[in-house]
C-alpha cells in the first residue's frame, strides 16, 4: 500500500514540476519479469514432479520412518548431521534419487552405528531433538531400542540382512563379529557348538541399529569382491 | 575499513563458522536453520514451505517468520548484502573476471547511469521536446543500454513470480521444492560434500552436480538476487514497509542538485540495482535496499547518509528544498494514518 502511495506521490510531484509530459505511470510487471516468473514456475513444477520419480529407499534416522512425512518436511538444513554424536547420519547422495538428495540417511559403513543416543543423550536421539521442522519426529508411543537392556523397541530403522555368499562365517572362518556386536539378540548362531558357527538374523528382534554392519569385516578381510558388506541394514520401506 | 570489505568479512565469517560447525559437529546450524541445541531460527521460505508441504502449523516456523519480518522491517534486505553466501560467490566471481571485462562492465554501467542523469538534468533545466529527447538519446547511445527510459515498478516483480511458483509446486507436490535448488543451501551442501569426499572417501556425482547447480543459478541466470531469488522476493514483501536506515541524499551537497553535474555514482555502485538519485530509472526501488552502504561510500561529496529515520521524504525530487518540506510532512502524516 505504502509503495503505491509513494509512486503516486512521486508522479504527482513530477506532474507539478513538468506539467507537459512524459514518464508513463509505472505499472504492472515487465515482460522480462513475466518471462522469468513463468519460466521459473514451470521449472519448479517440473522439479516438484520428482515426487513421483521417487528415490531409492534409505535407512532413515530414528523418527524418519514415515518416508512421505520426512520428504515433505525436510528443508535440508543439515542440523541433524552436525547433531549426530556418532556422525552416522550422512546426506543422501544424488545417486539414490534427486528427490532425496541431501536428506538425512544413516551410513553404518562409517564404523559407527545408532544407539538412539542411549549413551550420549540419555536415550533421546539428538537428531530428533534438533530437527527444526519436525521432519524427524518420534510417533506417540514410540519405544526406542535400548542397548543396555536389549529391548528392541518399536522404532525400526531397517532390518539387517546377511549375504551368505560374501559372509566370512559362511566361508567357515569362524567369524562372529556381528553376533558379538548385536545388543538385541537379533543375531543367533547356527551350529553354535562347532568351530564354525553361522550367524543368522532374527528379523523380529532387529531394529536396524547397524552395529553389525559397522563391525562387519567382509570387505576389509579376505579377497571378496562386492560393493557392500556381508551384513547390511536394509530400509524398511524396501 | 571500507564497508564492502567489512561486509565480505562478516559474510565469510558467518559462512566459515557454520561450515566448521557442520564439519566438526558443533551445533551452529546453517542459514537454513540457524541455531544451537534445540533452538532454531528457520529460513523464512523453508518455514513457509515446510508448513505448506506438511499442512501442519509449526510454532517454531511461525515464530521464525515473525522474527524475520521484524528484522526485515528494521533493516530491509540487509541479509542479502551482509550475510548471504551468494554474495561471497559473486565476489569470488568478480575476482576472477579479467580486468578488461571488469572495466568494460563498469564502463557500460557508468555510461548508462550518466546518460540517465544527463537526460534528467537537461529535462529539469528545460522540458525537452520529443526531437530533443531523441537527439539526446542517440548522443548517449541509449539504444545500446536501453536504460534511459523509466522502469516499471509494479507491486510485484519476477522474484514474486518465482516465489509463487515455488510455493505452488510445494503445495501440489507436498515437499519444499525450492530447498532442493536453493543457492544458500547448496553453498553449505558443497562444503559438506567436499568434506565428505576427503574425510570419508565418499565419491558421489553430487561433487559435480551441487557446485554446477550453484554456477547455473548464480552465473548463467543473470542477476539472480534481483530477478530470481524467491527469498529476496519474500523479504521484499516486508522490506517495502521498512522506513529505517534508508539511504537519504542531502540535496545541498549532491553534485547533481547543488552543481548540476551528472554524477549518479550512487546508481553506479548500487548492488541492488537501485538508482538512488533517479529512482524511477532503477530496476528496483528503495523497497529492495540491502543497506550495503555502497552508495554512502561512493558518494564523492558524502551527501548520502543512512539515518535511523529519514528526516524527509526519501529521494525527494530535485526541486528546491523549501517546496519539498510540506510534501514531506504530508508523506509522514500519510504513514501515520496507515
Amino acid at each position: 500500500m505504502t509503495e503505491t502511495k509513494d509512486t503516486v506521490a512521486a508522479s504527482t510531484e513530477d506532474a507539478q514540476t513538468m506539467p507537459s509530459k512524459k514518464r508513463p505511470q509505472p505499472a504492472g510487471i515487465t515482460r522480462r519479469g513475466l518471462l522469468i516468473g513463468v519460466g521459473s514456475t514451470a521449472a519448479l513444477l517440473g522439479l516438484g514432479a520428482l515426487r513421483y520419480a521417487g528415490h531409492n529407499p534409505l535407512n532413515r534416522p530414528p523418527g524418519g520412518a514415515d518416508e512421505a512425512h520426512l520428504v515433505s518436511a525436510c528443508i535440508r538444513c543439515e542440523r541433524c548431521y552436525e547433531a549426530c554424536p556418532r556422525e552416522v547420519i550422512v546426506p543422501a547422495k544424488i545417486e539414490d534419487g534427486l528427490l532425496g538428495m541431501r536428506s538425512p540417511a544413516l551410513d553404518f559403513n562409517t564404523g559407527h552405528y545408532c544407539d538412539f543416543c542411549a549413551s550420549e543423550n540419555g536415550g533421546v536421539p539428538r537428531c530428533v531433538e534438533v530437527c527444526p521442522t519436525e521432519a524427524l519426529a518420534l510417533p506417540a508411543g514410540a519405544q526406542l531400542g535400548n542397548p543396555e537392556t536389549g529391548e528392541t523397541g518399536n522404532v525400526i530403522i531397517g532390518t539387517a540382512v546377511i549375504d551368505t555368499k560374501t559372509c566370512l562365517a559362511y566361508r567357515l572362518t569362524g567369524c562372529r563379529d556381528c553376533y558379538d556386536a548385536c545388543r538385541y539378540d537379533a543375531i543367533v548362531l547356527d551350529n553354535a557348538e562347532t568351530a564354525n558357527p553361522l550367524p543368522r538374523v532374527v528379523a523380529d528382534q532387529c531394529n536396524g541399529c547397524g552395529a553389525c554392519q559397522a563391525v562387519c569385516l567382509s570387505l576389509s578381510s579376505g579377497s571378496i569382491k562386492s560393493s557392500e558388506r556381508a551384513i547390511v541394514v536394509r530400509p524398511i520401506q524396501a | 575499513m571500507k564497508t564492502k570489505n567489512l561486509r565480505v568479512l562478516i559474510a565469510a565469517a558467518v559462512f566459515v563458522v557454520m561450515a566448521l560447525g557442520l564439519i566438526l559437529g558443533v551445533s551452529t546450524g546453517t542459514l537454513s536453520g540457524f541455531g544451537w541445541d534445540t533452538f532454531s531460527l528457520l529460513c523464512p521460505l523453508g518455514a513457509l514451505a515446510t508448513m505448506i508441504a506438511t499442512k501442519t502449523f509449526l510454532p517454531r516456523a511461525v515464530v521464525s517468520l515473525i522474527l524475520v519480518a521484524i528484522v526485515v522491517l528494521l533493516v530491509g534486505r540487509a541479509f542479502c548484502a551482509w550475510v548471504c553466501p551468494t554474495m561471497l560467490i559473486e565476489r569470488i566471481r568478480g575476482f576472477f573476471r579479467s580486468p578488461k571485462k571488469r572495466r568494460a562492465l563498469e564502463e557500460a554501467k557508468h555510461e548508462e547511469v550518466k546518460a540517465i542523469a544527463q537526460q534528467e538534468l537537461a529535462e529539469k533545466a528545460a522540458p525537452l521536446t520529443a526531437e530533443e529527447t531523441a537527439s539526446l538519446k542517440s548522443g548517449h547511445q541509449c539504444g545500446a543500454c536501453g536504460g534511459c527510459a523509466p522502469q516499471k515498478h509494479g507491486k510485484f516483480d519476477s522474484r514474486h513470480g518465482v516465489l509463487a511458483g515455488a510455493l505452488l509446486s510445494t503445495a501440489i507436490f507436498g515437499f519444499p521444492v525450492f530447498c532442493l535448488v536453493c543457492p544458500v543451501g547448496l553453498s553449505f551442501a558443497t562444503v559438506l560434500v567436499v568434506w565428505r569426499a576427503f574425510s570419508a572417501g565418499d565419491a558421489t556425482i553430487g561433487l559435480i552436480i551441487i557446485p554446477a547447480m550453484l554456477v547455473i543459478e548464480l552465473v548463467l541466470l543473470r542477476k539472480w538476487c534481483t530477478r530470481f531469488c524467491p527469498i529476496s522476493g519474500l523479504m521484499n514483501l516486508a522490506s517495502r514497509f521498512s522506513r529505517t536506515f534508508v539511504p537519504v541524499i542531502n540535496d545541498e551537497k549532491c553534485l547533481e542538485t547543488a552543481k548540476g553535474v551528472a554524477c549518479s555514482r550512487c546508481a553506479e555502485v548500487c548492488e541492488a540495482d537501485i538508482n538512488l538519485r533517479h529512482l524511477a530509472f532503477g530496476e528496483r526501488t528503495l523497497a529492495d535496499c540491502t543497506r550495503c552502504r555502497a552508495c554512502v561510500d561512493a558518494c564523492p561529496t558524502q551527501a548520502i547518509k543512512m539515518p535511523f529515520l529519514a528526516p524527509k521524504k526519501v529521494g525527494a525530487t530535485t526541486i528546491p528544498a523549501p517546496s519539498t518540506e510540506p510534501a514531506a510532512v504530508m508523506e509522514d502524516e500519510e504513514l501515520v494514518a496507515d
